[in-house]
């Protein structure tokens, strides 16, 4: 009955199925009547009697919360106790959490690095005095921080040549293009590792010391698994050894520019720490997303000062390396404590307490709502 | 010679017997080059073959703005210096979109090669110098001789040469074509009947030699022209000797007939034209709302390319880390890159895969509508149908139903209740119906509604020639054809009225028995006579009415005429009869919700006959405007007439129209309907399905013109109408009346239109009355063009077509009159209450479903972008991804798309109830 008519503008597609109609009729029809609708059902044929299924009949289960004042006001009052709860929890926790922050730029010119930012003073160092008035409970983590450095630049994010870093010398040799210009030297050769990041590397070094009486008792920093494990255990790799010398893997290639020494020299007193998975490498390597950021450094965990550092006077020794002047950015350290919900963070409890207090103001606003005009809605 | 046949249109040559000569130019085609004339009998439905599936594939969907779109961003991706993210995140979405889309294509391609394969092995008869052979359709060429069996379906469009029959009579079957269920008679020419048929017959197919010029293939399929040049003579052909593909031969044991056209030459193939897609406001909406966000991130990128230059230009020169890596360009060549590096980041956001989910909700809406329990009808087997499969969610927004009455409202089962002949009305509505006493006859089959019993004893006793006279009108005035089956004769027709007409007049002792294309035979009261068929003057919705001319087997000329009120008073001769009582008559049957026909016969005398007819023949053999020569020639046979009686049939309205009219009332939905009839049966209908309260007050004729004329603008009208109102009534409680003459003057004007429409505003409802088919459609397009509303049109006849395709939704109704309203239809249903669900449940989901799905895209592609854009005024706008390169890809293509996908499958704002 549905099929092609003379104004019809698909028969292509069903002019097909209008003729294997009509063979059907031709079958079963005795004659023609109107009505075939009986004859269909008396011969049990195909019928289009559609399936009485949950998807067919859109039956299936679903759950369609009736939000009415009797849940929506005990619900928010509920959730907002709840999230002042946890504010409250969050907010306590944050203010235990140590942390002390000193800026060792060296802008102002009485600050101990002051001597330190004239350009061309090689190996200068400089040193910064704090005291602690409680002990400083350990772990500690000691973190270097610079501002307003582009590290999430895109073109500075693609500088480097993945193929080198998980250890083929075969691309020690031809080093990824997204590495210009540092690439190759002036002598035209490759660099390894190439790159903007490798070679923009952070070479501040500190050392730590108690002063007790005068003397300087140093602590003891620990470097090992500062980086993520991914990266040292199965994003970078080192170079094969070639004869047995980690140095000849890197034959015919050079040091990054700015760098005081090669890859394989990062640390010679550590094979599991050189090279490629030199952890203070692989952490610079893993840039940061904002412009200023801070990077793990070293921990306190051994010694004497596994507890944490005591009260007491301190002295930090910097070795004064990275330029930062030139766009105005800022260097600094910082020691932190962790607790349970990470580092100190204040905006994260407070946020759950703002929310919580709306959260029941608004319940109280809705009863008061719903007990003035509640009766009126219920005689309909 | 050939310059003439030019000139007489008839070009395409086809020699029988002729394989060879038409083998020489078979039309054949390497990829878009064609050759040739001839096509062979191949239906090719397909789009593709394995060798251009790829290229014409891709090229369709590279069409698609967006993929073309995401297809430039890969481009550019291939250059290193801009490429902010790796190639992958954009490729893969891409592919995945093109790959389901060229999937579905394949599937669907496979699907239709299938059915064509299946098609062109039918088998088939063809004359071969060695007598017939069974071959398969596809190998049938034009020139072939054809042997049709009777039930089968016809391969090619033939010329009808001979048949088993009498006078190479041969009945067809057009239900596949036109969806008309009646018998349709075809006849060879005289010629090749008197030549041909015979035990001889297959010697003598196999030495005809005659040549067919006729037109080029064309998809009229209600005209034919040709000559057949034969033993150095012309014979004209028309329609009445064509057989058509795709017909069923019926009635007839074997026919015979000479391809002409075959495959792709046949006039159904050539009728296939293309989809027409309708698009939906929300589609509407979506493209512009891709536009916007493909502007807003064209705009922001600007920016941030700005951004970037300063940043070069004022910052980074300090950096000696970054400004080497520079290589020492300008800032404003580092800007531009620096677009083109955001465009590549941010065209995640623009939403690519939102056309091909909308697609996939569309066909899941559409299947679900399919599926539906609640709208599948037993009694036809029919369930719902979504035939065009993006308008779904128009459904929710319907604002104006303009509904058919015959057939939609009612059912379309007619029950002959009343009659009207010379001054009596015969027939009681009231009261309990008592099957009459029928016994006596011979030929009853039951199965009528009417029963009086003054005027079956005015019949038997034949003391009433009026009566004999109207009665032998039913019998003789009408296109049905009748077929035996246990002794007693079962009717096809192609209306409704006419059968209930015939049965009728079966019932009380008129029976028609038979007709050949010349005779007529009815039995009167037991008496066998045969009458002489003339001319038939067929019905169109433009006529409405019909007329027989037959000589009675005393010699007598007289021509039955049988139609509207109208147009039949309008031709009867002057001062009849009776004319007060008449018009009584008919308003009586129309406030009992009767459909009425007037029936009237001419005596002709012979001169006028003869003619006459050579006028006709002349017209019908005349080039150019064929039609309005006919219809001329038509009236000027059908005036003079003597009124013998007025018939009054019951159309019952639907299974739960009321109700489901009321419910569309209540969800806001203005309903109006349009109907042929008159005003009194569509006011009466009106309100017997809720349309109109009982209080309701019409508001037609003068005072609706009043109303109208008032000398605008619009204040105007509102003042006036406050008037009206305040005289009346209050305003809600109002209905229009406007019949077909009156709206043809409205439209002339256009600015009554929107004044109309914008007081139906106020209405409780519309009635149009006695419209023509095209007026429906004007209707339609005057609430399209004055009112924001979606309009939705359903009707269940060919007079339905225009008004359904002019509407936003077309619905068809699988009514008992034929299926072109379902071809042309948007949506098919069975019944018109099956409306209710439709609109008000799967209209109301699809709506809520869409919406939500557009409003989440507009949601995740934005949130996309903002982060972005947030974060470069952190990185020195240097176009650094946020996330990881794998997120980007899957967030469109799976992340953010397949959850809205199953909410967009199953949401359910409100359930059942």
């Amino acid at each position: 009955m549905r099929f092609v008519g003379r104004t019809s503008h698909v028969c292509d597609v069903y002019y097909g199925r209008s003729i294997r109609k009509a063979e059907k009729l031709i079958q079963v029809r005795p004659c023609g009547e109107r009505d075939r609708s009986n004859r269909m059902k008396n011969e049990g044929e195909t019928t289009e009697r559609p399936d009485n299924t949950a998807f067919t009949q859109q039956r299936l289960p679903a759950w369609q919360p009736i939000l009415s004042a009797g849940i929506i006001i005990p619900g928010f009052l509920l959730i907002g106790l709840a999230f002042i709860g946890i504010g409250v929890g969050l907010f306590l926790t944050s203010q235990t959490i140590q942390v002390l922050e000193r800026d060792y730029t060296g802008i102002a010119k009485d600050s101990p690095c002051f001597s330190c930012t004239i350009p061309n003073t090689p190996n200068c160092t400089c040193e910064i005095t704090f005291a602690l008035s409680e002990l400083f409970k350990g772990p500690i983590f000691f973190y270097y921080g610079l501002s307003n450095y582009y590290q999430n630049f895109r073109k500075y994010g693609v500088s480097k040549d993945y193929n080198q870093l998980t250890g083929d010398t075969q691309y020690f040799k031809s080093p990824d293009n997204f590495c210009f210009p540092f690439d190759y030297d002036s002598k035209k050769n490759p660099i390894v590792p190439c790159g903007a990041i490798a070679n923009s590397m952070f070479n501040d070094t500190f050392e730590l010391y108690q002063i007790i009486n005068g003397t300087k008792k140093q602590v003891p920093l620990d470097g090992k698994g500062i980086s993520w494990w991914t990266d040292y255990n199965l994003k970078y790799r080192n170079p094969v050894l070639v004869d047995g010398s980690f140095a000849k893997a890197f034959n015919g290639t050079v040091k990054p520019i700015n760098w005081p020494k090669p890859a394989y020299e990062l640390d010679l007193t550590d094979q599991n720490n050189n090279g490629f998975l030199n952890q203070d490498f692989l952490v610079w390597m893993r840039r940061s997303a904002l412009p200023d950021f801070r990077k793990l450094y070293r921990r306190i965990t051994e010694g004497d000062y596994s507890g944490g550092l005591p009260a007491g006077n301190y002295s930090l020794t910097v070795h004064y390396n990275y330029p930062v002047m030139s766009f105005d950015g800022k260097k600094k350290v910082v020691f932190s404590n962790v607790s349970w919900m990470g580092g100190k963070n204040d905006f994260l409890g407070i946020a759950y307490l703002v929310v919580g207090s709306l959260c029941v103001v608004m319940s109280v606003v809705m009863l008061i709502v719903y007990a003035k005009f509640k009766f009126s809605d219920d005689d309909v | 010679m050939a310059g003439s046949k030019t000139e007489r249109g008839v070009s395409w040559e086809v020699r029988a017997n002729g394989r060879h000569f038409h083998q020489s130019c078979r039309r054949k085609s390497v990829l878009c080059f064609r050759w040739g004339r001839y096509a062979d009998n191949v239906v090719r439905s397909y789009k593709y073959t394995p060798l251009t599936f790829l290229p014409l594939n891709l090229y369709e969907q590279f069409q698609r703005a967006a993929n073309l779109f995401f297809l430039l961003i890969v481009v550019l991706q291939c250059v290193p210096i801009i490429a902010t993210i790796p190639w992958y995140s954009t490729m893969l979405p891409l592919l995945l979109v093109l790959l389901v889309r060229g999937f579905k294509d394949l599937a669907t391609d496979v699907g239709r090669r299938r059915s064509d394969a299946q098609i062109n092995h039918r088998p088939c008869d063809i004359l071969t110098p060695e007598g017939f052979e069974t071959v398969k359709w596809k190998d049938v060429r034009v020139g072939d001789i054809l042997r049709i069996h009777k039930d089968k379906v016809i391969p090619a469009d033939l010329l009808l040469l001979c048949s088993t029959e009498p006078h190479s009579l041969c009945y067809v079957e057009t239900a596949d074509i036109d969806g008309e269920t009646n018998l349709k008679f075809r006849q060879a020419l005289n010629v090749t009947h008197a030549e041909l048929n015979g035990d001889s017959a297959k010697q003598n197919l196999g030495s005809f030699d005659g040549i067919v010029w006729c037109e080029e293939p064309n998809g009229n399929l209600h005209s034919f022209k040709g000559e057949l040049h034969w033993k150095g003579e012309r014979h004209l052909l028309d329609t009445d000797h064509l057989l058509l593909r795709g017909t069923v031969l019926r009635n007839t044991d074997t026919a015979y007939g000479l391809a002409i056209y075959t495959g792709s030459d046949s006039k159904i193939l050539q009728n296939c034209g293309r989809l027409k897609l309708k698009k939906t406001r929300v589609e509407i909406l979506l493209n512009k709302t891709v536009l916007v966000i493909l502007l807003f991130m064209v705009t922001t990128t600007l920016l941030l390319a700005v951004g970037a230059g300063l940043f070069e230009y004022r910052v980074s020169h300090q950096y000696d880390v970054v400004s080497v890596l520079q290589r020492d360009s300008s800032p404003g060549y580092l800007g531009f890159l620096s677009f083109w590096g955001y465009i590549i980041l941010l065209s995640p956001s623009m939403p690519m895969s939102l056309y091909i989910t909308f697609e996939v909700i569309h066909m899941v809406h559409c299947f679900l509508i399919g599926r539906d329990l609640e709208m599948y009808w037993e009694d036809n087997d029919s369930p719902a149908q979504a035939r065009t499969t993006t308008l779904n969610e128009e459904l929710g927004q319907v604002g104006h139903l303009l509904s058919d009455k015959t057939g939609t409202l009612t059912q379309n089962r007619l029950l002959f209740r009343q009659c009207f002949i010379a001054g009596h009305i015969y027939g009681d509505m009231a009261g309990e119906f008592k099957p009459p006493d029928l016994s006596w006859n011979r030929f009853s089959c039951g199965g009528t509604k009417f029963s009086d019993q003054r005027l079956v004893d005015k019949l038997r006793e034949r003391s009433s020639p009026e009566c004999q006279e109207f009665f032998t009108a039913l019998a003789l005035c009408h296109t049905v054809m009748s077929e035996w089956r246990d002794g007693l004769p079962h009717y096809q027709a192609a209306s409704p009225d006419e059968e209930a007409l015939v049965c009728a007049a079966r019932e009380l002792g008129w029976v028609f028995l038979s007709r050949t294309r010349e005779t007529l035979t009815i039995s009167e009261m037991g008496l066998t006579r045969n009458y002489q068929l003339l001319a038939i003057l067929d019905f169109t919705s433009k006529r409405r009415r019909m007329s027989v001319l037959v000589r009675d087997p005393g010699g007598q000329l007289k021509l039955y005429c049988k139609g509207a009120d109208m147009v039949v008073l309008e031709r009867l001769q002057g001062n009849w009869l009776l004319q007060e009582s008449t018009e009584r008559a008919l308003e009586l049957f129309a406030q009992g919700c009767l459909r009425t026909l007037c029936v009237a016969v001419r005596s002709v005398p012979e001169t006028l006959w003869t003619e006459w007819s050579r006028a006709l023949s002349q017209a019908g053999t005349a080039t150019g405007n064929q039609d309005t020569a006919l219809e001329d020639i038509y009236e000027q046979m059908e005036k003079d007439l003597t009124l013998l009686g007025v018939t009054a049939i019951e159309d019952r309205l639907q299974e739960g129209v009321p109700e489901t009219i009321a419910s569309l009332r209540r969800a806001g939905v203005k309903v109006w309907v349009l109907t042929g009839d008159k005003t009194e049966t569509a006011v009466n209908v009106g309100y017997a399905c809720k349309l109109m309260d009982p209080d309701t007050i019409l508001i037609e004729g003068e005072e609706l013109r009043q109303l109208l004329e008032s000398p605008s603008p619009d204040v105007r009208l509102m003042s006036k109408e406050k008037e009206v109102w305040t005289t009346r009534a209050e305003k809600s409680k109002a209905a229009l009346v406007i019949s077909g003459p009156e709206l043809a003057e409205l439209t002339k004007t256009p600015e009554w239109g929107a004044k109309f429409v914008a007081l139906s505003d106020q209405c409780q409802s519309v009635l149009c009355c006695r419209v023509t088919p095209a007026q429906k459609a004007e209707v339609v397009e005057m609430v399209r063009t004055h009112s924001t509303s979606i309009t939705m049109a359903i009707g269940d006849g060919a007079n339905d077509v225009n008004m359904i395709k002019t509407a936003h939704i077309g619905v068809g109704l699988c009514g008992v009159e034929g299926s072109q309203a379902v071809q042309n239809a948007d949506f098919a249903l069975a019944q018109f209450s099956f409306l209710r669900r439709l609109l008000l449940v799967h209209g109301h989901w699809s709506y809520y479903r869409v919406c939500i799905l557009l409003r989440y895209f507009l949601y995740k592609t934005t949130a996309f972008a903002l982060v972005h854009i947030w974060y470069s005024f952190y990185n020195g706008f240097s176009a650094q991804p946020m996330y990881e390169s794998w997120f980007i890809s899957l967030y469109s293509t799976m992340y953010t798309s397949l959850p809205i996908q199953c909410t967009g499958f199953f949401e359910q704002s409100i359930r059942l109830h």
